[in-house]
């Protein structure tokens, strides 16, 4: 059974007490800059400088770095070969492998990039390690966000996981009825259709008897709804937000300036 | 004053030639506790859609006589009100839960938040009820870690936080194990007795013969036979169309050719009710030999 | 085919130790109820027989092949293994397609195949609704075209997951009605189930499971009178047998019959 639903790690720390909208401010704040700010080693110097102490700060590195080996260093990996290899220009060859020629300046571009997309991945992976989806939801909707699409949002966080254990019952459920899903290619295509089918048929039913559910809790009343979190916005909070908007401002003013 | 009233009610699903419903009048007493038994597509779900407003409110279709909660017609009524007032507890627990939450105790305060009740009034009544539906051990787990009885403890205790006037359930106890079952007529009895009006759709008629105050036998989308659960469950045109009987009753039934049943004592749906029985045909034939 | 239970324990990724030492052999003809608190083994336990599930220590054998070294296509030639859930399998448009699936894929032939679709039909009393959309089907029914689809395979073992939850009376004397006939053409029939009285009424042998163990294995009879261990995994006896129990008769029944059997014994004694 799926325990844990969402990426949140319970802890008493500075990046927790945030107000969630401050962390999501801030998760814009790291990228902005990182990806406008024409300056070369921008988002290097903040992936070093804030990204990681921040980790810390939210007493979080364990599970944020164990992010970083397998998920985020992969891909910002991976994106760097293809980048480094495949992005045409540059006068500096380096070396050359059949019809791809490596240049200093790809592979400049493609470091660059790679980093950018480390920063990004990044900010997401510590504001969903520090902030409960309730919480964000709840303080979204207090300031005027619709329920409905707040509940969307939540829903669908949730329901990958429970997609995934039902497609593992229907897989184990057709291989017992003989059906073959671990030899070739073509045997794997063919096994589709007796997989997505109930995959698909049993998330209709589902949506029918879910949505009857939370009309059956008063979800569209149109009375004022309450929450049952408390969410703080200290002055702290609201002090931040500017901060990190003037940042931003900053990063794409002087993105304008210097091109 | 009934506080549930069905006139002449029939129902035709969208797309449907016979009605699932046919003819229905009903009226149930404030505080009373109502059980409706029948095979799978008598219409006991339907039944139980109809009075919590998701007919005709959801599901389109036809729906033709008169359906009435507290004096209120519910093509007058918005769903979202109705559903204030009529609680609806139904089969499948897993796709109960809402969706929107991480834990037991936020699943369960889903409701009072959406009708906007005060935070501290929440935490007091979520608190309150988890006590009595037994599932105060559970508030932090998540909703979706729980065994299909523990999902069905929660749903309950979603819809009773609530405090409707009427509880309608669809087979809340389809996957509890018999000591679940029991605290869970148990909770749904103690109700009843503080003045909640409750209709519940089930299969246990044991259960039902020592809860309930009135049994309706749905057949076909019709009112097949209604009244005391007693006379009603152990009614012999029930067997003839498949209908679940107490194996009390089974036993009784056979006994009775053979000599080992009184035949003046009415037959037994429970299991004190075949001891009581068969005790004292025992002692009467050990007094005559 | 027999069945071969050794020394099995099974612990899932989490590190739940779900099963410990189990073993059990189970012959041919063999009809076994497996019962329990939730959490107590037996769907890990029946997911050995057919590989979905492999030991984490010990074997199981289905016959000559240890699940080990077959796919579970493979054991699927030789275990049947019906799902709790019937909307969790059936995809095709027509109720006999859907039953021929099986079959199929275990590379029958046509005429074969035929036969089977039909037998299974008829086990199920699904014939006047064998060209109807499974999914048009009320879920009482749903359930029987899962139970046939596994049945067509003809399987020398059948396994069921919970084959009566949500089903209605008719339903379930329709299920006592297959297991039946099962029995009658010798194949072996394992069923998990919470219900009790339907384990009483259609199982010669019942096994208990409870915390990963066998807390009891052996005849209907002698386990489902045993109250205090039965207990301790929060299963209550059989109607039938609490009703004998009470009145004090001198052997555990499980049926009607057997009651008024026994009754009428002591009532004459």
């Amino acid at each position: 059974m799926h325990e844990r639903l969402s990426f949140y790690v319970k802890r008493e720390s500075a990046l927790h007490q945030l107000n969630p909208l401050t962390k999501l401010t801030l998760v814009f704040g790291l990228i902005l800059p990182a990806f406008l700010v024409p300056f070369y080693w921008t988002p290097h110097l903040l992936l070093l400088l804030v990204v990681f102490p921040l980790a810390f700060l939210g007493k979080v590195q364990g599970e944020y770095f164990t992010a970083v080996t397998k998920l985020i260093l992969p891909a910002a990996g991976f994106l760097f070969v293809m980048q480094a290899l495949f992005i045409p220009g540059g006068e500096t060859v380096l070396a050359k492998l059949w019809f791809l020629t490596l240049t200093q300046e790809s592979l400049m571009y493609a470091f660059a990039n790679a980093v950018r997309i480390f920063v990004m991945v990044s900010s997401f992976t510590l504001f969903m390690l520090t902030t409960h989806p309730s919480e964000l939801m709840s303080d979204l909707t207090q300031r005027g966000l619709p329920g409905q699409f707040a509940y969307v949002i939540i829903a669908t966080l949730q329901i990958i996981p429970q997609m995934q254990a039902k497609a593992s019952t229907i897989i184990a459920a057709q291989r017992s009825r003989g059906l073959d899903t671990e030899s070739s290619f073509a045997r794997r295509v063919q096994a589709l259709v007796p997989l997505v089918g109930p995959l698909v048929f049993g998330s209709l039913v589902e949506v029918e008897e879910r949505a009857i559910a939370i009309e059956a809790r008063g979800f569209t009343s149109r009375r004022p709804k309450t929450s049952l979190r408390e969410i703080y916005d200290r002055p702290l909070d609201k002090g931040l937000r500017w901060l990190l908007i003037l940042i931003m401002l900053a990063s794409l003013v002087s993105r304008i300036w210097f091109s | 004053m009934p506080i549930v009233k069905l006139q002449q009610v029939t129902y035709h699903y969208p797309f449907t030639e016979k009605p699932a419903l046919q003819d229905i009048n009903l009226e149930v007493e404030e505080g009373e506790f109502v059980a409706v038994i029948g095979p799978n597509g008598a219409g006991k779900s339907t039944l139980c859609y109809t009075l919590a407003g998701f007919i005709p409110h959801f599901y389109k279709g036809e729906l033709k006589g008169i359906v009435e909660v507290d004096g209120v017609l519910v093509q007058d009524s918005d769903l979202s009100d109705w559903v204030l007032k009529v609680g609806l507890v139904f089969q499948n627990p897993f796709n109960q839960i809402s969706g929107a939450k991480y834990t037991v105790f936020e699943e369960v305060a889903f409701g009072l938040e959406n009708s906007g009740v005060p935070r501290s009034e929440i935490i007091r009544r979520v608190e309150e009820v988890l006590q009595m539906t037994g599932i105060a051990d559970l508030a932090d787990r998540s909703p979706y870690s729980l065994s299909g009885g523990q999902q069905q403890r929660v749903a309950l205790a979603s819809i009773l936080v609530m405090q409707p006037k009427v509880l309608v359930l669809d087979e809340p106890t389809s996957q509890m194990d018999p000591i679940g079952t029991r605290e869970v007529f148990g909770v749904i009895r103690q109700m009843a007795e503080q003045g909640m009006t409750v209709v519940m759709a089930e299969h246990k008629v044991e259960w039902i013969a020592q809860f309930a105050d009135r049994v309706i036998a749905l057949w076909e989308g019709k009112i097949y036979l209604e009244g005391k659960p007693h006379e009603v469950l152990t009614d012999e045109r029930l067997v003839e169309k498949g209908f679940g009987v107490s194996r009390y009753t089974t036993t009784a039934r056979l006994a009775l050719p053979r000599g080992l049943w009184q035949k003046e004592r009415p037959l037994p749906v429970t299991l004190e009710e075949a001891v009581a029985g068969f005790s004292a045909l025992r002692n009467a034939r050990r007094k005559q030999g | 085919m027999n069945i071969q239970i050794e020394n099995l324990s099974f612990r899932y990724p989490n590190g739940v130790l779900a099963l410990r030492r189990v073993s059990l052999e189970i012959a041919p003809g063999e009809q076994v109820a497996v019962i329990g608190q939730n959490g107590a083994g037996k769907t890990t336990l029946v997911k050995h027989l057919n590989g979905l599930l492999l030991p984490t220590e010990g074997r199981v054998r289905i016959g000559d092949w240890d699940t080990r070294h077959y796919s579970v296509a493979k054991l699927a030639r030789r275990v049947g293994y019906v799902f709790q859930n019937p909307d969790e399998q059936l995809f095709t448009k027509t109720v006999a397609e859907e039953i021929a699936f099986g079959p199929r894929n275990l590379g029958y032939p046509g005429e074969r195949i035929q036969e089977l679709v039909e037998d299974a039909l008829q086990l199920t009393q699904l014939q006047a609704m064998r060209n109807t959309n499974p999914y048009d089907l009320s879920p009482t029914w749903r359930k029987m075209v899962a139970i046939a689809s596994i049945l067509a395979m003809d399987t020398p073992i059948l396994v069921f997951d919970e084959p009566t939850t949500g089903q209605d009376a008719a339903s379930v004397t329709r299920l006592a009605m297959i297991i039946a006939e099962l029995k009658r053409r010798g194949k072996t029939v394992i069923t998990i189930t919470h219900d009790i009285d339907f384990c009483a009424e259609n199982f010669a042998r019942v096994i208990v499971m409870g915390g990963g163990q066998v807390l009891l294995d052996g005849p209907a009879r002698t386990v489902l009178g045993k109250a205090e261990i039965l207990a301790q995994t929060y299963v209550d006896p059989p109607q039938i047998t609490r009703l004998g129990l009470r009145l004090g008769l001198a052997e555990v029944v499980c049926t009607p019959q057997e009651f008024l059997d026994a009754f009428e014994k002591q009532c004459a004694a």
